[in-house]
């Protein structure tokens, strides 16, 4: 006997639903690279899968429609440059779904969050890739081109927010002379947080770990910033630049690898949070959201083993 | 102030609910198949041969367990054959049954209670009538009712479980309905036997008219009735007594150390008719529901068929499923042709669909927040799953009451009470085993202490032996010279006095 509720793979679609938003939003800035690196990555999801799930001697179109392979496509593809070669994309997502999912086993057995652990490894594989960024909204010909290597895409791109902040912050140059307001990532932010919002009111996700990781955030930056507030990034900043929001709502709540005790979500979310600022900060590279996830999950077994909840009549 | 709450839990609706809730009487099966063996204890032996005529009600096998209880002819005819039948059980495994082919008469054996003023008979006398009679809990469990009223000396509350252990099932509801008197005499009578100065009759609150009938029929200040929020597993013992009372019983212990006794209210019905007239239990309330029929509440004698009751209802005639018990915790079964026993409280008949296909755990914790007993079930999946004993009891496999909010509530589909209730069973045969090799171990153990203990006694004594045959050689040696010397001396006196004499 089962409920009626949402079932797996309908679950996955709505998380998927629920990135529309901010996808639209990152299109509107940033043009068809986005969508481009989207369709790459699913596709290039969805045969890896296929070819290992053969390999593993599994029923293909059972995995395959669950929609977890896609998802993970999704969420790395978001969080690469949508001008990024084509086969970076392609190349991280292999590693996330071979790596990261199917050699543990396959949906529910990976120790880390698959769609992170692709991003780190081509953060460090290809730094200068991962870290351009179109400055201007791209035409889908424009976009095919650069992302296909059909041209130079010198004059279209930059550094990204966070790098430029942090480069002219090392330079010496004062806060206030930076347009620090990236209009665009804040939007981009704002379109996932109304993504993570619908996903609480459906009950997909808990609160509870989106909540503890904002506020780690919070408390972290405002800790730096009471000793150094010249230097550092002031805590609203924070939240809206880079890719916290998606972090907070799509990437830390991904069930497989997150703690699952309440007492343990908050830990987890928290301490996410916290290491995202101090890599931000003190880190080489900018965004510290996938090393902060992935170092979570690894201690995800000890803090679910500590935070069990209280058993009736013990 | 109580909210009358327990974690978890699930507020399910009444999946096939009915305007009316009315109590039809089976006619008399043609022949009963009755068990042996029950829920808890050893089996019954016969106390009859085949070709024997038995009146209804008459004691057909006897145990001397006393855990457990006779087993009576639920109708008057002749006994038919006494072999092994299909049982309604988990296992799906035959079981010696006593058949009994009807002579249509349904006539009963004459045995006498206390009558209505029960008052002047003690206890024990009722406890005797209750455990002849033959009634065990019919919410489901089948726990004998005068073992846990023979445990039940200091008892401060009593309370009676009107709360219907699952959606679909509406037979005590039924019961309530109709039978509110006999209930609440029910009551009195188990007021008496444990000393309690109140009962409560736990009611869930979607049953408005069992709670105005049983407010109608009740007129004693020490019974309360009081209605409780419509949730799934409410009919849990433990966590009714946490509900009404906020006493959490310890793992592993019992309602009874805590100075609580729970009766389901069936039970209480069935004790009524045993404590005043000493009549057995032969018949119980069915609810036969499902989405192929008309739902209807059945009052059926024990041993007759499920196809007999449900031949009752405007059944269609597609493919069916059947299932026993609730929907959460009953049992899947493939055939109709089974006995009815004393814990079959529902019957499932919906149309064949294709079952739900189990997909992986994506640890999504949904399961969780619905455990009563706030066990982490997802985490317990994976133990069970790899046969973890130890981490599974780490993680308190065995609290684990079944109730199957988890398997309900998984998006994945995973039946995890099925791993559960393998699990369990798993830790019990191992924790047998560990006890078997402690026990083995601590013998040997001994025995090796006791050669040694032997060995080192027997060195002992030998040393003393030797020791004490040393003083004696000693002191021999000492007389033997003190004689000598005196016999030197007497010599020398005789010597001396002969030369004196010279």
């Amino acid at each position: 006997m089962h409920s009626t509720g949402l079932n797996t793979n309908q679950i996955m679609r709505q998380v998927i639903y629920a990135l529309v938003l901010g996808v639209s939003v990152s299109y509107v800035f940033f043009g068809w690279g986005v969508i481009i690196q989207i369709l790459l990555g699913v596709t290039s999801a969805l045969v890896v899968e296929s070819v290992i799930l053969a390999v593993r001697g599994r029923q293909i179109l059972d995995s395959i429609s669950d929609g977890s392979a896609a998802l993970t496509a999704i969420l790395l593809a978001i969080s690469i440059p949508a001008i990024a070669p084509w086969w970076v994309v392609v190349v991280g997502v292999a590693f996330a779904i071979v790596f990261g999912k199917q050699l543990y086993g396959g949906l529910g057995n990976n120790p880390f969050n698959p769609a992170m652990l692709g991003y780190a490894f081509l953060l460090i594989s290809y730094p200068l890739q991962m870290t351009t960024w179109p400055i201007d909204f791209l035409s889908f010909s424009q976009a095919s081109e650069v992302v296909f290597n059909l041209l130079n895409f010198d004059g279209l791109s930059g550094a990204t927010r966070l790098d430029d902040v942090k480069t002219n912050l090392s330079l010496g140059n004062d806060l206030s002379t930076l347009h620090l307001h990236s209009v665009s990532q804040a939007w981009i932010n704002i379109g996932f947080l109304l993504g993570g919002i619908y996903l609480l009111a459906r009950k997909i996700i808990a609160w509870h770990i989106p909540l503890a990781f904002l506020l780690g955030i919070v408390i972290m930056a405002l800790l730096i910033s009471i000793f150094d507030s010249q230097q550092h990034l002031p805590a609203q900043n924070h939240l809206i630049l880079g890719g916290t929001m998606l972090g907070a709502f799509f990437i830390a709540t991904d069930p497989v690898s997150a703690s699952t005790t309440p007492k343990g979500r908050l830990i987890y979310g928290f301490l996410i949070g916290v290491l995202v600022v101090i890599i931000r900060t003190y880190g080489n590279y900018p965004e510290g959201i996938a090393f902060a996830v992935l170092l979570m999950n690894m201690t995800v077994p000890l803090i679910d083993y500590y935070t069990q909840p209280k058993v009736f009549g013990r | 102030m109580l909210n009358f709450e327990f974690p978890g839990g699930i507020k399910i609706d009444n999946p096939y609910p009915i305007e009316r809730v009315e109590i039809i009487q089976a006619p008399l099966p043609t022949s009963v198949v009755l068990p042996l063996q029950q829920r808890i204890g050893e089996e019954a032996k016969p106390c009859v041969k085949v070709g024997d005529r038995v009146l209804t009600g008459q004691v057909i096998a006897q145990t001397e367990d006393a855990f457990c209880v006779p087993i009576h002819a639920s109708i008057s005819g002749t006994v038919s054959a006494i072999d092994k039948q299909l049982i309604p059980h988990k296992s799906g495994l035959k079981s010696t049954c006593i058949s009994i082919d009807s002579d249509g008469k349904d006539e009963w054996i004459s045995e006498q209670g206390c009558g209505q003023d029960f008052l002047h008979c003690d206890r024990q006398t009722m406890i005797d009538y209750i455990q002849k009679s033959g009634i065990v809990g019919l919410g489901g469990a089948g726990f004998p009712s005068h073992t846990k009223l023979s445990k039940a000396f200091d008892c401060h509350t009593l309370i009676i479980n009107g709360t219907e252990c699952e959606p679909g099932i509406m037979c005590d509801d039924a019961l309530m309905q109709h039978h509110a008197r006999e209930v609440i005499r029910g009551v009195e009578i188990l007021l008496h036997i444990t000393g309690a100065q109140k009962a409560i009759i736990a009611i869930e609150d979607d049953k408005h008219e069992a709670y105005q009938s049983l407010l109608m029929f009740n007129h004693n200040a020490r019974i309360s009735i009081q209605q409780l929020p419509t949730k799934y597993t409410s009919g849990a013992e433990k966590l009714l007594i946490k509900a009404l009372l906020s006493i959490e019983i310890p793992s592993g212990g019992f309602a009874a150390d805590s100075g609580v006794v729970c009766q389901n209210v069936s039970s209480t019905k069935a004790i009524y008719d045993a404590v005043i007239d000493q009549r057995p239990l032969v018949s119980r309330i069915v609810t036969v529901t499902g989405n192929a029929l008309s739902p209807i509440n059945v009052e059926v004698r024990l041993g007759a068929s499920f196809e007999h009751i449900i031949n009752l209802t405007d059944v269609n005639n597609k493919a069916h499923d059947y299932r026993m018990g609730g929907m959460m915790m009953g049992v899947d079964i493939d055939t109709i042709h089974m006995p009815i026993c004393k814990i079959t409280n529902c019957i499932f008949v919906n149309n064949k669909t294709q079952k739900h296909i189990a997909q992986e755990c994506i640890r999504c914790n949904s399961c969780n927040p619905v455990c009563p007993i706030g066990l982490l079930p997802q985490q317990l999946y994976w133990h069970a799953k790899s046969e973890n004993v130890e981490k599974c009891i780490d993680y308190s496999l065995m609290d684990c009451i079944e109730c199957a909010c988890c398997s309900y509530v998984c998006p994945s589909h995973i039946d995890l009470v099925s791993y559960f209730s393998f699990a369990k069973a798993l830790c019990k045969k191992q924790t047998a085993e560990q006890h078997k090799i402690d026990i083995a171990r601590e013998r040997f153990e001994f025995r090796e202490y006791r050669l040694e203990r032997n060995k080192q006694e027997r060195a002992e004594m030998m040393a003393a032996k030797k020791q004490a045959l040393k003083e004696k050689m000693a002191k021999d040696k000492d007389k033997n010279q003190e004689q000598k010397d005196k016999i030197a001396q007497a010599m020398a006196r005789v010597k001396k006095s002969k030369e004196d004499n010279a």
